[in-house]
């Protein structure tokens, strides 16, 4: 069902928000769907937090209520590991997808999928944001806190921050999905600064861990289509995880990638490893007893979070990176999310200095890559 | 008592045409041991049990602090009379320094059904909740067998024990019987050399060694190195933690300037000879 188009099963609305736009949007594309207002929002989250499985329970559910604070956030990252200097956007919050590895469930404090009205605010704020950056080749994106793309169909946020966005080069606008949900896309006209990248890992992960979302090859065909329209795409390979075997899965993945999409049509391809606070390990013992994924061999990076040993993660990403160059690959742009210096210099040849230098280079749609 | 008598008589209610004690029930037995008889009692006319267990609660609460298992024994007993789960996580466990989650209150109400001697041992040792919480993931049978193995070890190890023989148990889809059964830890555990402390620790250590198999070997082959070199006990030398960086650090104490210059020159010697350079290799 949800690897179809995911359908709430009721809508909260914070009564403040009834009037907005986006409100009427979402009420209109689900009109079917049961609405309740809540007009005491301490109590209705409280409420929510406490009963069995709110995790699961929240991500059945739609809140509609308005950002309070600010819209647009630098990636925090990790600590002591190298930054990629990216901004995100906190407009939907949450994802019914849930992947047995997600972070939300540790760091989202509300158990609801919660989508922001009040986008009036977001326009203001990211006109403030751009023109206190201008000149830089930023690269935002709403992927972080949740897919961008996996309630479209109800927001259709997608057709808005495009065109938003469009004309707004140097500035780099990502939408990030493991979905397929590419209708208002493929309505939506191109530009070269917007680019759609999709969350991609071996299909037996995808199977096992990734169990809600649709299969690999239906997310690579989503990208050709994506491709096809214009648009650049990209494509993060993270969590990559470590089983016997997964190299090869890996490689024969990325070769059929290759076979499907023209390497100048990829803006950019990220590599990351599994990587978790202890703190989620219990969470995804008790929600996912199956997954097998936190058995491996993790040991306590510099940041604290469990992630593979190092000679480990950096065999794996050093034969991936070799598989992508042998595809067509060469020229396409390489980044590692949350790896230390070494890393990037054992598996990519060379460690970004500051925070335009990787900027610099993954400004590769534009035409004015510098690395 | 013995000098002043019994101050505050013991609350009783009466079930099944039975005297069943509510609160009070060590100054009975201590009347009993002096030979106080009869003594007196209130009564108390409430029916409902979980009204009745309200007075032997908040009673206590105002005197004395509860242990880890009488939490559990609580939440469980307010959970049996019938008190609503959200109360109980809202309310009660505040009441009982413990964080409002359902999460916590599922492990406190495992612990409370924990088997009679487990409980004991967690009671005598003094356990914390950190300690006791991987406790839950076993089942009885495998508690009975954990247990001689967890009692001489430290609070830390004995939480690393158990994570890890969960774990080694679950990523290899063996049973934990089967792992404490296996040749390498029977030799352990049957050593008539061996005290029960370095039993458990032995045991703790071969299980290290089967989770963490990569990080072990780097760690074996480090020290052996050392021991090839012959690294002098004085200058400390430690890899990155988990050998995440390729740094190494040094460490070495002086309190002259004669002691600097001979841990400078120690190093320099060390630093000229040419099986030193393995350790670089061990990055």
């Amino acid at each position: 069902m949800l690897k179809l188009r995911f359908i709430p099963r009721k809508i909260f609305i914070d009564k403040e928000c009834h009037s907005m736009p986006l409100t009427k949007r979402v009420l209109k594309n689900l009109s079917q769907v049961p609405t309740e207002t809540v007009s005491d929002l301490q109590r209705f989250l409280d409420e929510r937090r406490i009963s069995r499985d709110a995790i699961r329970q929240g991500k059945k559910d739609l809140f509609i209520t308005s950002q309070k604070g600010e819209f647009i956030k630098p990636c925090p990252c990790t600590p002591r590991y190298v930054g990629c200097n990216y901004f995100i956007i906190n407009l939907d919050l949450n994802c019914p997808l849930d992947c047995t590895y997600c972070i939300l469930q540790h760091y989202l404090y509300d158990p609801m999928l919660i989508v922001h009205a009040n986008h009036e605010d977001l326009w203001k704020q990211l006109d403030a944001f751009i023109d206190k950056n201008k000149g830089r080749a930023l690269r935002i994106g709403t992927g972080e806190l949740g897919d961008s793309l996996v309630l479209d169909h109800i927001t259709e946020n997608s057709k808005d921050l495009i065109s938003y966005f469009r004309g707004k080069s140097p500035v780099l606008f990502e939408l990030k999905t493991k979905t397929v949900n590419i209708q208002n896309i493929l309505e939506t006209e191109s530009a070269s600064n917007i680019v759609i990248s999709w969350s991609l890992n071996s299909p037996r992960i995808a199977r096992s861990e990734e169990a809600n979302a649709p299969a690999v090859e239906e997310r690579i065909d989503a990208a050709r289509r994506a491709a096809d329209k214009g648009f650049f795409v990209g494509f993060h390979f993270d969590p990559l995880i470590r089983y016997p075997g997964c190299e090869v899965e890996y490689e024969s993945l990325i070769a059929r990638l290759f076979n499907r999409i023209s390497p100048g049509k990829i803006a950019w391809i990220s590599l990351g490893s599994l990587r978790f606070p202890p703190s989620l390990k219990p969470i995804i013992q008790e929600r996912f007893p199956r997954t097998k994924i936190i058995y491996e061999e993790m040991v306590k990076g510099l940041d604290g979070k469990l992630r593979y040993f190092r000679p480990s993660r950096l065999d794996l990403y050093k034969r991936i990176i070799r598989c992508i160059k042998e595809n067509g690959g060469e020229k396409v742009p390489l980044y590692l999310c949350m790896e230390s210096d070494t890393i990037w210099r054992e598996a990519l040849g060379w460690v970004p200095k500051g925070k335009e230098s990787l900027e610099s280079y993954l400004s590769f749609p534009l035409g004015n890559s510098k690395v | 008592m013995q000098e002043t008598g019994l101050l505050h008589p013991p609350l009783i209610a009466l079930r099944n045409g039975r005297f069943i004690p509510v609160s009070g029930w060590k100054r009975i037995l201590a009347c009993a041991e002096l030979s106080f008889s009869p003594i007196p009692v209130l009564i108390t006319e409430e029916m409902d049990n979980l009204k009745t267990f309200l007075m032997a609660f908040y009673e206590n609460l105002a005197t004395r602090e509860f242990s880890l298992l009488e939490k559990a024994e609580i939440l469980a007993r307010l959970k049996r009379f019938g008190e609503d789960e959200k109360r109980i996580i809202r309310h009660y466990m505040p009441l009982l320094d413990i964080p409002a989650t359902l999460s916590y209150l599922d492990t406190y109400l495992a612990f409370s059904q924990f088997e009679p001697e487990v409980k004991k041992a967690i009671h005598e040792k003094n356990m914390s909740f950190l300690s006791v919480k991987p406790l839950v993931g076993f089942s009885c049978r495998e508690r009975e067998r954990l247990l001689p193995l967890l009692l001489p070890l430290g609070q830390n190890k004995r939480k690393e024990l158990l994570e890890d023989i969960l774990e080694v148990s679950r990523k290899n889809d063996t049973p934990v019987q089967k792992i404490l059964l296996s040749p390498e830890i029977q030799t352990i555990q049957d050593s008539g050399t061996l005290t029960p402390l370095q039993k458990a620790d032995s045991t703790r250590l071969l299980l290290r060694k089967k989770r963490y198999p990569a990080y072990s070997s780097r760690q074996d082959s480090f020290e052996s190195l050392l021991r090839e070199i012959d690294w002098p006990d004085e200058i400390a030398i430690s890899p990155s933690p988990f050998f995440e960086e390729e740094d190494f650090t040094v460490r070495f104490t002086f309190n002259s300037e004669e002691q600097l210059k001979a841990g400078l020159l120690k190093l320099e010697e060390l630093s000229a000879r040419r099986d030193f350079s393995k350790i670089f290799k061990l990055k």
